[in-house]
């Protein structure tokens, strides 16, 4: 005990020092950094550039890139405080074999054993696909595209996925559907540019702040948001659209009806670029006003509003995030929203675009190289050049690449249920949160004959049921590249060693080649992630997503620069894909897709009452392993909430601080802290996915979109109990 | 492009130095500093524009990144206010700092004069090395804005960033708002006095308090029916212990004081000191206990600084002085010196001078509760109460009037304390409805258990039994029952704040 603070003779001032620097100006002494990382933010996929403040092996600030396209000087309460990630209690330093039970600490050596021992009896036993790789959208682009070569080539199993089947898939499926090719068309600056903005269940001050600052920026647009929750977007929005829960597909199409019949539509692009128009414009007859209103609740006067600006926009933008994804009509909706943009000839301008406003930090990256729904460089499976096209570049044998694509990751785990899965390897993401329907995922893991967990944390509620943990260096301490939203490749850069032992992803999957024998074949040469890109660069050649203009001379030059940028091609600030009408499909058009509205799967009844829908709040990321270990973000928001409309929770007698329980038919969180609140709509709750200790994924479901995959979070059915009522 | 003059009001803009290779594009205004120092009759203050902030809190992180606060303290602060019905719902934030105010509520309560107002800039200042850690301020502003850091022992506050501003820099908060949702500005302080209402807003303490300086820009279309999301769930407040004790013991020696001279006055001679020697050695002590209250007792003789204008300060004078006069009252009774009618009528004025400035210290428009007549009335009734009790208890007197007396006080405390909670449980005012709600509700069991002590102790056993058992255990069961009632005192105050966020629990992440 410091008896001098007792008497009071100390006060700390030394701890609570100012200083003057020329880099920060006056700031508390402990943040002057002795040199600055530019590098970029790890979170999520806006990629504001940032610099990373160090003394001696420490990070102890950050602050904006001033010179980063993206983010202009700014970041989120996330970025601003994202140093404190690095050295934080929680993060894995030696890796962790179970032994009787228990996790113990091995070295490297006997841990990477196990691992290829462990797998490739597996797979002996019950057959190379009986390995089951869960990827991340939270690496670098070098790292994912060593990862697919690894799993898909080097252990021979293509049931290979990644948490962006959480996430965005539904966007890849949908642009892979409409345009031929995945790839967001569009650009931020288009926000700024457009003078309409609809944004389709996307709730960008929550997710996405950074974006905000572009529609601050356009002083022009009426901007449109479509939630069924008044979120603090809806509050931004001109025109707010509190359309009934995933009535998005009815709301398209009806809009889409409208501009037809008041042809407020761009025939000549039809003309010149689409097919299906005839199709489609039969298909919309179903979708009068008078029956899009019913199923989505809106007036007839919001409906022809909506459809009128968007129809007479010069530049008409639609972002859409997870209140799109997350759907098992998520495919279909996504070609809805496709099918205005080229109704509108609103794509390949600027300012207008369909746009996927995607989730983590490099989902991008491994939508590009990953070697999981696709091959590297959007190759497809099932198309014969494709492959051999690839085979020739990796001077590989043709046959060695699958010809269609494995298990998708809830297949996965369905598969691990089943018991065709038998081991599986979970790399940078924490399922035991985000998955859906936990019940599902704890039987499939509990089944695994050796899960492998590479994380920078441990525990989390998915290392804890790990066979073999392995620690991973995490954003600051390695080097390679992110995409962002927007096409546009940053550069990631180490600013501090990683803790222990822990070593970069890069640096294990080589190490895990290594003990397969395959690292020369596979990897010949390589040292370090620069010779990933290198690879990269020549195998994206010629591809939508070229990046052999991209070097990272370039990139520390520049900042950022997005693809396509072929070698000798200009360098642009800012491009669009399909300027030129020419979409990657054999007849060179995009495609109309006709998308019938059907009701969400779980349809509320007396029992369950109420609809539960599960989103996101601007403190948090994801599963909250990084976030929570930020004091500051803990404390601005500690715990989980639900949201409930006034008129229901009279009915029940319930008050808000009241402490409830969410039951639906599959399982229950017990606990929430309520909150009555008119931003939700009567008959619906919401709640935040981020916290293990109350986790809504208990109760989602196991409801899927059959082509992306991607889970149905945003509704199921659910009803509102006081704390421990029944159980 | 120097001196862009921007908006209606004297804000003046640095621009943004574009590096080379950036976009050249429209930037939300950043480096949002004035370029000139105020002249007279002007200052800085804040604006904060409502429409624009998105609730998104990066001006609470860049506080504590740039102050190195740990998460429990927040120097600025992110509220949430909503109003309308589904879909009609409307919902804002406010971001708020410190005020600034034309009259610092903060810097007028402080005894050791560690707030300045900077004659230049108008900037709040507070000096972490003169702070005692008192927490007087705390109490007195209406906003909540200085906030008491138990680790060091001090409290502390926003700044403006000044010395960042005298840079040419933008306070951190500023410059890290994606929206350009706070600005610095300069004021007229003679227009601002003349007509602030623009520092008004939902969720917000009047700005008649102090004048705040903020201006704020409301959404135009804001529902009428717009508050506070955080009013729902109401948490008691610190119970200041040490401070518990010193407030009772005082006012017990004011009272037994009074008993002892008028004793001594109508000739009662039987061994006064004995009684006079025990009170002053109680007040003595919690006298000294109360210092522990401050986050630095080593300075605590610092208090007497603010004399001119801080009530705490002449509460330390009044009661020093107050032990000074008894001791010489209670020297006097010992060896029978004479003077003593007049010597001990000085002690006592002055204990009552001590005492009324003890709870003036409590009547501060920032902690509605504590600023009415019944503050002044529970602690003159404690003394009335305690005193005569106190003095029957040492046995030294069986006169039946102390009795009376105590009667008189515990009646007195017993009504003040009723029609207080009847007060309190009638008002519109939010603040006091809410400190209602803690005594009938969590705290339900104190206040009862308070009142059945005022009656058995302080009504029915001094009239029942002259007897010396019945006379100390209702003297020690009344005092128990005065700190008890003191102890809910402090924590069912519900003080003035600015609208907070939702989560009822503010769990302190180490």
């Amino acid at each position: 005990m410091n008896i001098k603070r007792v008497i009071g003779l100390d006060n700390l001032a030394g701890d609570y020092a100012y200083a003057r620097d020329p880099e920060t100006g006056y700031t508390a002494a402990r943040r002057i950094a002795d040199q600055w990382v530019s590098t970029t933010c790890g979170y999520c996929s806006v990629g504001c550039g940032i610099e990373i403040g160090v003394r001696g092996n420490r990070a102890v600030a950050v602050r904006a890139l001033e010179s980063h396209p993206v983010n202009r000087g700014k970041l989120c309460p996330k970025g601003l405080s994202e140093h404190h990630t690095i050295a934080a209690e929680n993060r894995l330093k030696r890796p962790l074999l179970r032994r009787n039970g228990k996790l113990v600490e091995v070295s490297w050596d006997d841990a990477l054993g196990a691992m290829v021992e462990r797998f490739r009896a597996t797979q002996e036993r019950h057959g190379r696909n009986s390995l089951g790789v869960i990827s991340t959208g939270q690496l670098v682009t070098e790292e994912f595209y060593a990862l697919g070569k690894l799993v898909q080539l080097g252990f021979g199993t293509n049931n290979f996925d990644g948490n962006t089947t959480l996430c965005m898939s539904t966007a890849v499926s949908g642009y892979k559907l409409s345009f031929g090719s995945d790839g967001p068309p569009g650009a931020y600056e288009d926000l700024e540019r457009a003078d309409v903005v609809l944004l389709l269940g996307a709730n960008i001050a929550d997710n996405h702040p950074i974006l905000c600052q572009y529609l601050e920026a356009n002083p022009r647009k009426t901007l449109i948001v479509a939630d069924p929750r008044v979120t603090k977007t809806a509050m931004m929005a001109d025109l707010h659209l509190p359309l009934k829960p995933r009535s998005d597909l009815a709301l398209l199409n009806g809009i889409a009806h409208i501009l037809v019949r008041y042809n407020l539509i761009d025939r000549e692009y039809i003309a010149r670029h689409t097919t299906g128009f005839e199709e489609l414009v039969r298909f919309l007859d179903e979708y009068p006003p008078a029956k899009v209103c019913e199923i989505t609740g809106l007036s007839e006067e919001q409906l022809h509003k909506t459809a009128f600006l968007y129809g007479r926009a010069q530049a008409g933008f639609i972002g859409w995030t997870m209140g799109v994804n997350h759907s098992t009509k998520g495919t279909e909706t996504v070609n809805a929203i496709c099918n205005l943009a080229l109704l509108t000839g609103n794509i390949g301008r600027a300012g207008a675009a369909p746009f996927s406003i995607t989730g983590q930090c490099n989902a991008m990256g491994t939508r590009e190289t990953g070697f999981t729904s696709s091959m590297p460089g959007y190759r497809k499976f099932d198309d014969a050049g494709d492959r051999a096209e690839l085979a020739a570049l990796w001077n590989i044998a043709e046959s060695r690449l699958p010809a269609k694509r494995g298990l998708a990751y809830p297949d996965i785990v369905e598969g691990a249920v089943g018991g065709k899965i038998r081991a599986m390897w979970i790399i940078a993401t924490n399922p035991l949160v985000s998955f859906p329907n936990q019940g599902v995922l704890r039987q499939a893991l509990a089944d695994l004959e050796f899960l492998v967990v590479q994380d920078g944390y441990h525990p989390t509620p998915t290392t804890e049921l790990a066979h073999l943990v392995l620690p991973a260096a995490i954003w600051g301490e390695k080097e390679g590249t992110y995409t962002n939203s927007e096409r546009r490749v940053s550069k990631v850069n180490k600013a501090v060693d990683p803790p222990g032992e822990a070593r970069p992803d890069f640096d294990i999957f080589l190490a895990v080649a290594e003990r397969l024998g395959c690292r020369d074949e596979l990897f010949p040469g390589w040292m370090g992630p620069g010779d990933a890109f290198e690879e990269w660069r020549r195998v994206s050649r010629g591809r939508l997503c070229d990046y052999s203009g991209i070097s990272y001379e370039m990139l520390a030059g520049r900042g950022a620069v997005q693809w396509p940028l072929p070698e000798g091609t200009p360098f642009r600030e800012t491009s669009r894909l399909y300027e030129d009408g020419k979409f990657p499909t054999a007849d060179g058009r995009a495609r109309f897709l006709c998308g019938e509205w059907e009701p969400f799967p779980e349809q509320p009844n007396t029992e369950y009452p109420l609809v539960l829908n599960t989103g996101r709040t601007v403190e948090h990321w994801h599963t909250r392993t990084k976030t929570r270990e930020v004091p500051i973000l803990e404390r601005l928001s500690p715990e989980a909430w639900l949201e409930m409309n006034p008129r229901d929770a009279g009915r029940i007698g319930l008050r808000s601080h009241d402490r409830v329980d969410v039951v639906s038919r599959r399982g229950r969180v017990s606990g929430v802290e309520l909150r009555l609140t008119e931003i939700i709509a009567p008959g619906q709750v919401f709640m935040p996915f981020h916290y293990s200790e109350t986790n809504a994924n208990e109760v989602t479901q196991s409801a899927f979109d059959p082509i992306s995959r991607e889970p149905n979070y945003k509704q199921c059915a659910v009803r509102i109990e006081r704390k421990g009522a029944t159980s | 492009m120097k001196g862009l003059p921007l908006l209606e009001s004297d804000l003046l803009y640095l621009s943004p130095d574009l590096t080379p290779g950036a976009l050249v594009r429209i930037a939300p205004a950043r480096h949002m500093a004035p370029l000139r120092l105020p002249e007279a009759g002007e200052q800085y203050r804040f604006h904060f524009d409502m429409t624009k902030c998105i609730g998104c809190k990066c001006c609470v992180v860049a506080c504590n990144e740039q102050n190195g606060n740990p998460a429990a303290i927040n120097w600025r602060r992110v509220g949430e206010i909503e109003g309308g019905h589904y879909p009609h719902t409307q919902r804002h934030y406010l971001s708020m700092g410190c005020n600034h105010c034309v009259e610092p509520s903060c810097l007028n309560g402080c005894p050791v004069e560690a707030y300045t107002k900077n004659f230049v800039t108008g900037v709040v200042e507070h000096s972490a090395d003169t702070c005692i850690g008192c927490q007087y301020c705390t109490w007195n502003c209406s906003y909540g804005v200085p906030q008491y850091n138990p680790a060091r022992g001090v409290v502390g506050k926003c700044d403006l960033c000044h010395n960042r501003l005298s840079d040419g820099m933008a306070p951190a908060c500023v410059q890290a708002c994606p929206e350009g949702a706070i600005a610095v500005e300069i004021v007229n302080i003679a227009e601002w006095r003349a007509d602030y209402l623009a520092a008004n807003a939902p969720g917000l303490p009047s700005a008649d308090d102090s004048i705040s300086t903020t201006r704020i820009t409301l959404p135009a279309d804001l529902a009428p029916d717009t508050g506070r999301v955080d009013t729902q769930q109401i948490r008691p407040e610190h119970p200041h212990l040490p401070l518990v004790f010193m407030l009772v013991l005082t006012q017990l020696a004011l009272g037994a004081f009074a008993v002892l001279w008028l004793l001594d006055w109508t000739g009662h001679t039987a061994r006064l000191w004995i009684s006079a020697l025990a009170s002053l050695a109680l007040a003595g002590v919690s006298l000294g206990v109360s210092t522990l209250h401050l986050g630095r007792p080593v300075y605590a003789w610092r208090a007497m600084r603010g004399l001119r204008h801080s009530w705490l300060s002449r509460e330390v004078l009044g009661l020093s002085l107050f032990a000074g006069a008894a001791s010489g009252f209670a020297g006097m009774l010992l060896f029978d010196m004479p003077g003593r009618p007049l010597a001990g009528f000085g002690a006592v004025l002055l204990g009552a001078a001590g005492v009324m400035c003890s709870a003036r210290i409590y009547l501060v428009r920032a902690r509605p509760a504590w600023n009415s007549g019944y503050t002044v009335a529970e602690f003159f009734a404690t003394a009335l109460l305690l005193g005569p009790l106190f003095v029957r208890a040492t046995g030294v007197s069986g006169a039946h009037w102390i009795a009376w007396a105590a009667a008189c006080g515990g009646a007195a405390q017993l009504a003040a304390q009723m029609l207080k909670f009847l007060w309190l449980a009638q008002s519109e005012t939010f603040e006091l409805r809410a400190s209602s709600r803690l005594i009938s509700g969590q705290f339900r069991g104190a206040f009862l258990a308070r009142l059945g002590v005022l009656v058995a102790a302080g009504l029915v056993a001094p009239l029942a039994s002259g007897r010396l058992g019945v006379s100390i255990a209702a003297f020690a069961l009344a005092l128990a029952g005065e700190w008890l009632g003191r102890w809910l005192f402090f924590v069912t105050v519900v003080p003035k704040n600015m609208a907070a966020g939702f989560p009822a629990r503010a769990k302190v992440a180490a």
